[in-house]
């Protein structure tokens, strides 16, 4: 079985959010969540670079270990899922977690939480897969359809990549043999420029990249 | 051709020597002299490096300047390090500390009991009663004590249950138990600090310490051996239990309120010190209110009466408020003297107890 992952290329990522808007859509997610969210850092300074945030599907979940009830289980691919029909909506798994996945529909009195909602990488939830309740609760089943997240494969730069932890990391490890970690390294920082020649990038690689 | 090699080997060891003496001399100098700060002329950061490590958070530094488009609490922040701070802190430190506490108090407690044994009223029973709890009293301690169980046995069940109540129900029947303790605890939890502040503005003024405290303290309140010890209408012991439920009342009310209330934008962290300082308090709260408990009940002979009732028995007042009884009854000497005799006129209405005697 697979290891699922996520790996976002900050040089790629160009903050266009359609990973955002395209989760949203095929999961239909409550009002108020979002599952996956583009940070951006240093925006409109020297070095600015954009990374797309989701649950990361951790090894070893932090949301898991603080639930007082229990509800998260990992999958065969890797993939970190949670029961609704289980969820209290304590909040807890919120402040675990370290990459602010797991959310609340405000629900009841006072805008106490609701179930929590976190991106499944579109692998539906606990209830038969392709049916209509799991829609309902928890979106798209997309890997019971042999397909990937759909954030990832509409990313237009290929930025945000998901799938079998080896090939994504194949994947970017031949990106950097092509380029560098970073572009910054190629002399197109701007803070830097002046302090260093600028260099042609290296030889292409055929394949990806 | 030797001679060309010599000459070179010649200058060679001649240079050799001048760059030992330069870098001796040099070395002297630097002894003397203190070296320049170093600088680095141009700086050469891996930029990757650079950007994860700002991603992550670690190092001190300006604060990374992050935005989303997403409208939520923390969003901006990409990686919050000190969630598996909590979630170590929770798992291996809070959960094992509270746990070996509160089994461990009732068996202390237990084992205490068996060896010390109930504290008998000398004499036994007058059979004559004083009024100690009027009903105003009596029904803010008992709305405290019922507000206070309730918001225990669910909290503990949120902190336990996984491991104790999910393993006999299963998950689904655990899941609908927990859901209400979390309702309940979030809809009865803000009613404690109106419960608390009653309970201090009743109290407060027979709640400051005396000398006689000290005393009082000194010598163990009495519980071991038979020493006389002397207290107003509060003793010590009760003062001590009367000023950490208004402490950890607070503090566990403030902390509850930030949680129970996540819509003023407060974020993980102020969250997660929340829940640190709800846990520590209500757990000492709970192991507190144990020892509450036993004294108030099967510990001391009479003591459960003045809540019960709102009367004690005279002969309890006097051995354990004997201060207290002076003043209601009015004549200290007659304490003294004769501690079954009491003085009708002065004293406040006494009734002649029927279902205790």
């Amino acid at each position: 079985m697979a290891n699922m992952k996520f790996y976002c290329d900050a040089e790629r990522c160009i903050e266009c959010n359609a990973c955002v808007t395209a989760c949203k859509n095929e999961n239909e997610v409550p009002w108020g969540v979002n599952r996956r969210r583009v940070v951006t850092i240093k925006d409109g300074e020297p070095g600015e670079r954009s990374l797309s945030v989701a649950c990361m599907h951790c090894a070893d979940a932090p949301c898991a270990a603080v639930c007082p009830v229990d509800c998260f289980y990992t999958t065969e691919d890797g993939v970190v899922l949670h029961d609704k029909e289980i969820c209290i909506g304590c909040g807890y798994c919120f402040y675990a977690c370290p990459f602010g996945a797991p959310q609340f529909p405000k629900a009841g009195a006072f805008a106490s939480r609701g179930k929590m909602d976190k991106c499944t990488f579109c692998a539906g939830g606990p209830k038969d897969p392709g049916s209509a309740d799991e829609h309902r609760m928890y979106g798209s089943n997309r890997l019971a359809e042999g397909k990937l997240p759909l954030c990832a494969e509409m990313c237009s730069t290929k930025a945000l990549l998901a799938g079998d932890a080896n090939v994504i990391s194949d994947i970017y490890r031949k990106r950097v043999i092509n380029r560098g970690a970073s572009v910054l390294d190629w002399g197109v920082n701007y803070d830097k420029a002046s302090l260093r020649a600028p260099q042609a990038p290296k030889g292409k690689v055929s394949g990806e990249g | 051709m030797s001679k060309r090699v010599l000459s070179k080997l010649l200058t060679l060891s001649a240079l050799v020597i001048a760059l030992l003496a330069g870098i001796s001399a040099s070395f002297a100098a630097e002894s003397t002299v203190p070296p320049p700060p170093q600088t680095y002329p141009i700086d050469v950061p891996n930029p990757a490096t650079d950007l994860w490590r700002a991603v992550r958070q670690r190092g001190a530094g300006p604060p990374l300047n992050a935005s989303t488009q997403v409208h939520n609490v923390d969003a901006a922040q990409m990686i919050n390090a000190s969630g598996e701070e909590f979630r170590q802190y929770r798992r291996k430190d809070f959960m094992r500390v509270a746990g070996w506490v509160i089994v461990g108090v009732p068996i202390a407690i237990l084992l205490f009991y068996l060896v010390r044994g109930k504290v008998r009223i000398p004499g036994g029973r007058s059979g004559r009663r004083i009024r100690r709890f009027p009903d105003y009293d009596r029904t803010i301690h008992w709305f405290t004590a019922v507000l206070f169980i309730f918001l225990a046995a669910t909290g503990l069940t949120l902190l336990f249950g996984r491991f104790v109540v999910l393993p006999v129900f299963g998950p689904e029947a655990f899941s609908v138990i927990a859901s209400a303790c979390k309702e309940g605890h979030n809809l009865f939890g803000p009613l404690f600090p109106v419960a608390v502040l009653l309970l201090l503005v009743r109290w407060v003024a027979r709640n400051i310490p005396a000398g006689r405290d000290f005393v009082w303290l000194l010598k163990g309140g009495g519980i071991i051996g038979n020493a006389h010890v002397s207290a107003g209408f509060f003793n010590a012991g009760e003062k001590i239990w009367f000023w950490s439920v208004v402490v950890l009342g607070i503090v566990a009310s403030v902390s509850g309120l930030i949680l129970v209330f996540p819509v003023f934008g407060q974020g993980r962290d102020v969250m997660q010190l929340a829940l640190i300082v709800h846990g520590i308090a209500t757990v000492l709260f709970i192991v507190g209110s144990f020892g509450h408990i036993y004294i108030g009940t099967i510990g001391s002979e009479g003591s459960f009466d003045g809540m019960r009732t709102g009367y004690v028995d005279e002969a309890w007042a006097k051995v354990h408020h004997d201060v207290w009884y002076a003043e209601v009854t009015g004549d200290r000497e007659a304490v003294a003297a004769a501690p079954d005799a009491g003085h009708p006129t002065q004293r406040p209405p006494l009734q002649t107890s029927s279902e205790n005697a």
